[in-house]
Parts: structure tokens; sequence; C-alpha cells
């Protein structure tokens, strides 16, 4: 560039340095949404990328219900694909602080890792020794503090600690434990609150119940190279832990054998020498007893004989004396042997218990045994990869939500950004008329001409880019994770730099810029120089439409006839901004709407259609008594059996889940059944089945359509679809229980219950005094459900809000954009009404008149691309278990209309300010 | 009688940063009721300046302003829209015509702001546009649209016509027509018509001739032959 060329272009941004900004902003308003939009879930899942590395997050959880050893650990880690492998232990166990008396806590007991899924410390230090611990931060807990697990457990959990009090020593996060929720479990009240990390000497048990791999790769998390190598590798591991768990196993499983063989030789052997003393034993017995009866026999004969004696000889003979003293040494011996003998009796009496009790009792081991055998003999092994631990699969959804706005919405921005550069290059080049003729005149090229408009646009753009990106990608990703934060663990979010998202935002900037710049110039610049200095003819006025409608037109004051001339006269003007303005009115109509279709799901939900007070879940072969206790305790329930089943679309299968209802009678207390219009519609008949709205639109169903669904056992149903209902949450299929009898020709009992509460108690102790009655799965309380979703949403309410704060910034520049070029391209004209004595007022009415009426239109074409819009955006959102409803509730309408009045008015109170300035010799000047 | 026009030792200075400018120096002049005048200098010699001060489009530093017997120094920026509303009318060199309104719809447009406006048609048919009144500007020929200009202004009825350069963007026969519909205006109606140019020749068709050289009157005179605005030669 000339050095004069240079001189005069720095100069015209000097003097216009408020077009210069205007360019300069829009630029970095649509750069800085659209950058930050786009990086906040790449910024968030690269922050939790390097979160889970920095603590070796696993690749495989690899179970096997007979255990592991840590030979099986070493077998592991030996493999070539490997980085580590570690052994580890955990099962749910419930827990209380005994010193606060705090409610039970069913709390994921763990073993504290050393390579594998290392936690890190917020507060304290680890646990060391057996009656130590470390738990979940922000759940109440304080170090120093002692939990207690409960003796209510299961003896197979109690066996598996040393102790039974623990001592808090750190407050700790987890990569395993990403987000508040923590999954299921089967026991306590269902779910799980919290976790526990205990050192390996905690734990008095030789086996892990699971080992956890690392994988030698740095593929970023959820990325499909990272999902493909692991689908690579499924295979490969599923069968390598089978045949390391049989190895493992079959030690076991020798071990149990011989113990069971060695126990039954035992016991055999033992019964044999058992038997044999016992008879020997009896013999002896026998042997005895008869002894004593001949001694006894004889003892009689000599008694016998001694009363002979005496009646003979006299009772004094010595003989008699000797005779009876021999007798009575013989009774003393008897005596004594009958004591013997019962003695002798009792004992063998002994004997046989101790022999019975014994043989029971081998009996039993060998049992025992052969149950052990049994249960290892059923073993199985599971390979489970990330997509299975709740927070690493939660975090991918909701992180996906901001990737789902950013699709669409910073087009739009981008678009009307582009527009407004337009417009602004256009008039600037048209001002510059004259001048570029001159130049060309002198003997400059097209491209150095060309040259200082590029420079001029393509600065500003470039500035405002750099500006917008570093704002938005900084902001963005922050303020959204403030939100998240909320449900994941706190930790901060890095600065994120996408080299080619900032590539992107930058040749978008140049396409905005020295696309338009060149759209602008190249008309201008074909003309010759000559052309180029006479002045440009002003654009001729001539009759506008509504001048042919005279019953209209002869009624308008003169000076709004002259405002609808105007309004018409300058097409390109007037498409700019009804256009402008209308993007900007549909950029908040859609951030309104969004905000409706988003806070709004919930209480239709839960308030207008799925109206029971909540759902029991319980165990099918509990039916009669459930049924009983549900009469007693309840206002009213409705039967069905609940399965999940697979949706087959397509040759593809989506899980949806099925609702058996047993009888629809009175199912209208439960679930109202209607459609989008809000019409009621029928129940199904045998063989029919009405589905989810969101499972009509997602897979293509309509009504009269046959839907097939299999189920595990790939038992197949075929429903004929009779209705679509609105429903917003998860994938529903209803129909009979009798359909489903029929087709899968076998009786089917209801698992599920929709239930009203009695009124009185709280819901709270209703669902709780339901819920501990055996075969009672879970209770779920749909208010409760409903605040859970609601704040679960909330944080897709603050990009709403984001977007409306850009969409209003970017409403607001645009607005004042046009409509100072409006008044710059007029100010000729401006000047000499100024001249004929128009007051201030008038003259500004005369100007703004035309804007206030654009403005109108604006928001009406503003309405009519943003309905659309809005549509579109909310097809984009998809989140698989909420059907967003799409609705623009009127007062959004009348929102967005009034924050874009707002803005026009107080763009018009500067545009007075800008008006009063205009100089009245303007009109002495000639057209240049 | 009294003067229509006076100034009296008007003084106009401008600041630039450090320096200042004095576009007027003392202009002292008057304008009989009635008198068709020229004002006339070169460039830089303070004419506009007295055209603007004169149309009550600027300020004056110092001195008093007369017309018709008000002091028009001392207004306050609304009275002076309002002087400009009532008392003047004014012709540009470049006509300044609204682009998309008709000629009828430019005249009325100027006529509708006034107390006592004349008929825009009958103005129009003044001029000679009686055929082409529904036209727009831009379908109207430079002097046609120079007589449009000089229909909205003679429709507010002011007390005063301000023309600046009205022959300047206009060839030489349309220039001398437009010079002829003024004098002819200002002897039929008595309307006191102020012309502004740096065209000498003009002057020998005015009944006053004011000379303006380096922000001061060196000469004012009255023409004693005064030509017709069809005999004059430039």
């Amino acid at each position: 560039m000339a050095r004069s060329m240079r001189k005069t272009t720095l100069r015209e941004i000097k003097h216009t340095f408020g077009r210069y900004m205007a360019i300069l902003a829009i630029i970095a308003l649509g750069v800085g949404f659209f950058s930050g939009v786009r990086d906040t879930t790449p910024a968030m899942v690269n922050m939790m990328n390097g979160f889970l590395e920095e603590n070796n997050f696993y690749d495989f959880r690899i179970i096997s219900t007979s255990g592991w050893n840590d030979k099986s650990v070493e077998e592991f880690a030996e493999q070539p694909d490997v980085l580590m492998a570690e052994g580890s232990i955990s099962f749910d166990a419930s827990y209380y602080v005994p010193s606060r008396s705090i409610d039970e806590a069913v709390l994921k007991t763990h073993m504290l890792p050393e390579k594998i899924n290392t936690i890190k410390v917020v507060e304290g230090t680890l646990p060391e020794n057996s009656e130590e611990c470390a738990v979940e931060q922000g759940r109440g807990y304080k170090i120093g503090e002692k939990i207690r697990i409960n003796e209510s457990n299961d003896s197979e959990v109690l066996e598996m600690v040393k102790s039974r009090e623990f001592t808090v020593t750190a407050l700790v996060i987890s990569p395993y434990y990403l987000n508040r929720e923590k999954g299921t479990t089967t026991i306590g009240n269902g779910t799980v609150d919290g976790f526990v990390y205990m050192p390996k000497s905690a734990f008095d048990t030789e086996y892990f119940s699971e080992i956890f791999v690392c994988l030698d790769n740095d593929y970023v998390m959820y990325s499909e190279e990272y999902n493909d190598f692991i689908d690579d590798r499924t295979e490969k591991w599923e069968k390598l832990s089978e045949e390391t768990a049989l190895k493992h196993h079959n030690k076991l499983l020798a071990d149990a054998e011989a113990e069971l063989a060695d126990a039954k030789e035992e016991y055999e052997s033992g019964i044999k020498e058992g038997q044999e003393e016992l008879d020997k034993a009896a013999a002896e017995l026998a042997d005895g007893k008869k002894t004593l009866e001949d001694t006894k026999k004889q003892l009689d004969a000599a008694k016998a004989d001694i009363d002979m004696l005496k009646a003979y000889i006299g009772a004094n003979s010595p003989d008699v004396q000797k005779a009876e003293t021999d007798y009575s040494n013989g009774v003393a011996e008897y005596e004594k042997g009958v004591a013997d003998l019962e003695k002798g009796e009792k004992e063998y009496k002994d004997a046989l218990a101790e022999f019975e009790e014994k043989s029971a009792e081998g009996g039993q081991k060998i049992a025992d045994a052969e149950k052990e055998i049994a249960k290892l003999k059923a073993r199985s092994v599971y390979v489970l990869n990330r997509n299975t631990n709740i927070g690493y699969a939660l975090f991918e959804n909701d992180s996906e939500i901001v990737e789902q706005v950013a699709k669409v919405f910073p087009v739009f921005f981008i678009l009307v950004a582009a527009l407004v550069c337009m417009t602004t290059m256009s008039r600037m080049v048209e001002e510059q008329r004259t001048q570029i003729g001159i130049l060309k005149a002198i003997g400059y090229s097209e491209t150095s001409i060309m040259g200082k408009f590029m420079f001029y646009s393509c600065s500003a753009a470039l500035i405002g880019c750099v500006l917008g990106f570093a704002v938005g990608t900084k902001l963005f990703p922050a303020i959204i994770w403030v939100t998240y934060k909320i449900m994941y663990i706190p930790i901060d979010i890095p600065y994120y730099f996408d080299k080619n998202l900032a590539l992107a935002a930058a040749a978008v900037s140049m396409l905005c810029s020295a696309g338009t710049t060149w759209i602008a110039c190249r008309v201008e610049l074909k003309e010759t120089a000559a052309s180029l200095m006479r002045p440009k003819a002003p654009k001729a006025g001539k009759r506008v439409l509504p001048e042919y409608i005279p019953f209209l037109w002869n009624r308008l004051k003169f000076l709004h006839k002259v405002s609808i001339r105007n309004i018409f006269r300058y097409k390109g003007r007037f498409f700019m901004m009804v256009t402008g303005i209308g993007g900007c009115m549909a950029l908040l109509l859609t951030g309104f709407g969004l905000k409706d279709s988003i806070a709004g799901f919930a209480d239709t939900q839960y308030g207008e259609i799925q109206t029971a007070d909540a759902a029991v879940s319980f165990l099918d072969e509990k039916y009669e008594k459930i049924n009983e206790l549900l009469t007693e305790k309840t206002n009213g329930f409705a039967m069905m059996n609940h399965g999940s089943w697979d949706l087959l679309y397509e040759d593809r299968v989506k899980s949806i889940d099925l609702e058996a209802v047993e009888d629809f009678g009175n199912i209208s207390e439960f679930m109202v059944f209607r459609d989008l219009e809000k019409q009621s519609i029928s129940t199904p008949d045998l063989n029919e089945a009405i589905i989810s709205h969101s499972i009509s639109d997602r897979y293509n169903v309509e009504i009269g359509d046959e839907i097939t669904l299999r189920d595990a056992d790939m038992r197949e149903l075929h429903l004929t679809v009779t209705g679509v209902f609105e429903n917003h949450t998860y994938n529903l299929i209803y129909t009979t229980l009798e359909t489903l009898e029929k087709q899968l020709n076998e009786d089917i009992t209801p698992n599920k219950t929709f239930i009203n509460f009695k009124t009185g108690e709280t819901h709270g102790k209703q669902a709780a005094d339901i819920n501990k009655n055996s075969g009672v799965i879970s209770v779920e309380q749909f208010a409760k459900t409903r605040d859970r979703m609601a704040e679960m949403m909330s944080s897709l309410d603050y990009i709403v809000i984001l977007v409306i704060a850009c969409a209003a910034a970017l409403a607001f520049i645009v607005i004042y954009n046009l409509t100072n070029i409006n008044i710059t391209e007029r100010q000729r004209e401006i000047a000499a009404i100024k001249v004929l004595g128009f007051f201030r007022r008038e003259t500004s009415a005369y100007v703004l008149r035309e804007n206030i009426a654009l403005t109108f239109m604006g928001i009406l074409a503003g309405i009519a691309i943003g309905i659309p819009l809005h549509s579109f955006v909310m097809s984009q959102i998809k989140v698989d278990i909420v059907d967003f409803s799409t609705v623009i509730l009127p007062q959004s309408y009348i929102y967005s209309a009034v924050l874009t009045l707002i803005f026009n008015f107080v763009v018009n109170l500067f545009m007075e300010i800008k008006l009063e300035r205009i100089n009245m010799a303007e009109s002495l000047k000639s057209v240049d | 009688m009294s003067a229509f026009v006076e100034f009296k030792n008007v003084k106009k200075t401008y600041k630039m940063g450090e320096t200042e400018i004095h576009a007027l120096n003392g202009a002292d002049f008057e304008i009989n009721k009635g008198e068709f005048c020229v004002i006339v200098g070169a460039s830089g010699a303070g004419k506009t300046t007295i055209l603007n001060i004169l149309g009550g489009m600027d300020t004056l530093t110092s001195g008093n302003v007369i017309l018709d017997g008000t002091d028009i120094s001392k207004m306050s920026k609304k009275q002076l829209t309002s002087y400009r509303r009532y008392d003047i009318g004014f012709v540009f060199q470049f006509y300044n015509l609204v682009q998309n309104l008709t000629a009828l719809e430019n005249v009325e447009l100027a006529a509708q702001i006034c107390r006592e406006p004349l008929n825009a048609a009958d103005v129009l048919k003044q001029v000679g546009l009686e055929e082409r009144m529904k036209n727009f500007p831009a379908q109207l020929s430079g002097g046609e649209q120079q007589r449009v200009a000089i229909a909205r202004a003679l429709a507010k009825n002011p007390k005063l016509l301000l023309c600046d350069e009205p022959t300047g963007a206009l060839d030489y026969n349309t220039g001398k027509a437009v010079l002829k519909l003024l004098q002819d205006t200002c002897r039929k109606t008595g309307m006191t018509v102020v012309v502004i140019t740096h065209n000498s020749a003009i002057s020998a068709m005015a009944d006053r001739i004011i000379t303006v050289k380096n922000g001061k009157v060196s000469d004012m005179r009255l023409n004693d032959n005064i030509a017709d605005a069809a005999d004059i030669e430039w």
C-alpha cells in the first residue's frame, strides 16, 4: 500500500471511528458467541479428560463373581496393550455417623487405589490404617468424624471389613464418581448416597472383586477413536478375562473339590470308625449285662442255699455266717456291676449322640462344599467399559446439550453480523464514490483501492475476532461450567484453546468482512473514473403501493405519506433494516422460547400428564400381597407390567419402556393420555399400543404403523399404533396386559403401579411406609422427580440467559448501526429540512418515524423467522430421556418485542443527538 | 423609512484551535423592503457567512442583525428555527428537493409548516410548472428543479427570499430564466429577494449591489441602471 494510501486509510478509521467500532463490535460479538458456545463442550470434555488422565481413569473394569487373586492382576498387567492393572474391592454398605445421629446412608465402599482411579484429596490426608477412611467431599462429613458401618448390613458385607468404625481422615473427589448421582443399589432406600475409600489393610478378604485395567492409549474421552479403540479390544478382553478367571476359578474349584473329597472321606471313615466303636461298646455292654445276669442268678441261688442252710443248721453256724458274708459281698459286687453297666449304657448313648451330631456336621460340610462348587460353577465374568460408569456417561450427555445448542445458534449470529458488515461497507463505499473515482483517475489499481476498504473492514474484523474469541472462549465455558459444577465434581475449568475453532472463527470473520467488502466494492469499482466522479443521481422517487389505495392514502397526514414513501424508497435499506431487526428479534424469541420449552417440560409432565403421586415397583411374585397393601394404604392405584424392550426400526434397535396396563378403566386418574393438541386419545385395545411423542418423532413411527418389540430373550411383540401421546420423559409405549399375555402366551403379573397417596400424612412418610414392605423395590415420588428434572435442566437455563444476553447485545448493535447508516445517508435531506424551519421534534419525527415503522416490521419479520428457528433449535437439542415441548409462551413474544423496542428507543435517543448535530450548512454544499 | 434588513457591525469569528478566523469583521449594510439585492464577492470573502447568519442558520459573534424590526442576533436556537420557519424562504444552489416527493409535495412540505402559506399549486403555476406538478424531482430538469425550490420558498410566504448561488448548478440559459423568475417575483409580489453570488455580472439586474471583501462590505450602492434579467450576459 502506498504511503499516502495508508495515511488516508488510517485517517478514515480515525474519522469514522464509530463505524469502525460497529464492525469491530459486531464481529467480536458474533465470533465471541460462536466460539464461546462451540468451545464450551470441548473445554468441558478437555477438563474432565485431564482430570481422568491425571487420576488414571480405567478403561476396563473386569468383574468375576468368583473373584480375582494377585496372579490374575499380574496376568492382566502383562498384556502388551496394558499400561497398568490393579485389583480392587467394592461393595454397597450402609453407614451412619454416631456422633451426629445422621440417618443411614448407603455408601459405595472401595479399596483405596494406588494406581487406577486414584482419588484427589480436597482436605486432609489419605487413610493409612484399617480404622481410617476417606469420604466424598461436600456431603457434610468432617475430618476427624467417625462413621460406623451398620450392623444390619448383610453378614457377607460385614465380614469384608475388619473394623466397625472408621475415622474420616480425608475429604476427596474421585474420577469414578464425576456426578452427584451415583446410581442405584439393592439396599437402603435404593440409591447410592456417596462413597467411602479404605486402605487395603481394612479389608478382611484374600480376593479382589474387580480388576481395573488402563490400556495404553492417549485418546480423548468420548472420542470416536477412543470408542473404536475400546470396541476393537472388547472381544479380546472378554476372552482373556474368561480364561484368566477360569484359572483362578479352576484352582478355587479344585480346592473346593479336594475339600469336598476330604470331607467326604473323613465323614465316611469317621462314620465307619464310630460305628465300629459303637458296635463294640454295645457288644461289651451286652456281655456285661449277661455276666451280671449270671452273677444275679448265682447270687439268687446262693441266697436260696443260705436260706436253706439257715433252716437246717441255724443262723448262727459259722458256715452260714461265712456264706452270708460271701453273699453280701457278692451282692455288693453285683450292684457295683449294675452301676457300671448303667454308666456304660449312658456312655454309649452319649457316644451315639456325638456320632450322630458329627455325622450331621460332616454332611453339612459336604453340602456347603457342594454349594460352593455350584456357585463357582455358575460364575460369570463381566468386562465393563467406561460407559457403564454413571458419572462418565452422564457427563457426555450433559456436555452434549451445549454442543447441540452450539450447532445452529451461532450460525445465525454470524449471519446477522455479516449482514451488518455488508450494509456498513456498502454504505462506506458509496460515500467514497468520488474518492474512488479520483484514485482511479490518478492511476491506482482497482486492487489497491479495494485494499483500502479491505484493510478497513478486515482490520476491524480481525481485532473484533481476536477480542471476541478470547472473551468468548474464556467466558462461556467458565459460566456454563459454574452451573454444571453443582451436579459434578468441583474442579476448575482450564482455558481450552482449540486451534481449529480459532481458524474457523478467523475464517468466519474474514468472510464477514472481506467477503462483504468485496461484494460492496465490486460494483462501484467497475464503473469508470469519470462516472464515479460525477455525482450519482439521487434515487428517483416513485409512487409506492399504498398510494394506489386512495381510500387509505388520502387519509394519511402529509408527513406520514413522506415516511411511507421513504420506507419503500430504499429497498436495500428496507431489507437490511427489517432483516437485521428481524434477525435480532428472532434470536431473542428463540432464546426466550428455549427457556419456555426447557423450563416447562417437567411441570407439564408431572403437573398435567403423569398426574399420579408416585410409582411403585415391586417383585411380581408379591403381587397379591402388594395389591392388599396398596388397597389399604393408598387412594387408588393402577397396576401394570413394566418391561424394557427393544423397538426395532430401520434394522436398528432402540430401548424403550413398555407398560402393559392391567386395566385402562381408571388410568386417567394417574396418567392423562392426550395428543400434542391437548385432545385426549383413546386407550389401546388388544394388540394395539399407544406411543409417546418422542418415539413417533425420533423413530418415525406413525399412527396405523405396526411396531415390533423384542426383549432380551428375543421374544417379539407386534403392536398396531393407535395413538401418539404427549410425554416428555422417557420413551414409553403403553399396551394392555392382555396383549402381552396373549402374544407371549404366558401369564404376566404386574410389577409396577401408579398410586395416589391418601390425604393427611406427608407423601414422603407414606412413600417410606410403602417402601419398607418386603417385595417393594422402589417408590418413586413424582414431585421429587419433577424437582430433580428441573434442577437438571437449570444448567440449560444459564445457556439460555447467555443466548438472550448475546442476542440483546447483537440487536442493539444492529439497530444502532442501521439507524446510523440511515441518518448519515440522508444528512443533506435532513439539513435541508432543518433549514426549512422544522423544529427539533419535527425533524426527529421525520426521520425516526421511519425507524420505528421499520422496527415494527422487523419485529413481525422476527416472529416469522423466530418460530421456525426455535423449532429448529429445539429439534437439534436431543436428550434421550427427555422430549422437550416446543413452546413459546405469549409473554416471550412480548419480552422480545419490548426489548427490541427498548433498544430502538435508546438508539433513537442517541440519534436525536446526532440529528441535532447535523450542520445546516450541509445543505449548501455540493453533492459529493 | 428605516431599512427592512440591517447588518450592524456584524462580526463572526471561528476558532480553529489556537488561531481565530474572522469570517466577518464588522459588516454593515441594509436592504429595503421589496428590493432585489445581490451580494457579490469572491470565494472566502464572507458571503456564505452573511447568508448563514441572515438565514438564521448560524449565530454571530457580535453586532446586530435586524429583519423587519426584529433583532435576530440575540435569538435562541428555537427562536431561530421559528425565524427560519416563518420569515425566510431559502433557495439552494443544489435545490435540495426531497427526492421522493413530487414537485407539488415538495412545495407542500414547506407550506404545511407555515402560518399563512400560499396555495402550493398556485405557486407552482406562478413559476411555470403547472404541467409538472405531479413529477418527482428526478423527472425534472435542473432548471425545473430550481423552480420547484423557488416555489417551495415562496409558498412559505416569507418576509425574505434568500438565494444561494441559484444559478450555480445550471447552464447559462436556464440560469438566466431562473434569475428572471426571481426578478419577476420581486417585481410582482414585492418580495424582498437577496441573491448571493460570486458572479458579478448578475449584479446588473439588482436594485442594490453589496460587494463583500475580506469579511467587510467594501461597497454598497443602488443600481442606477437596472437591467432586465433576460438582458444580462456573462
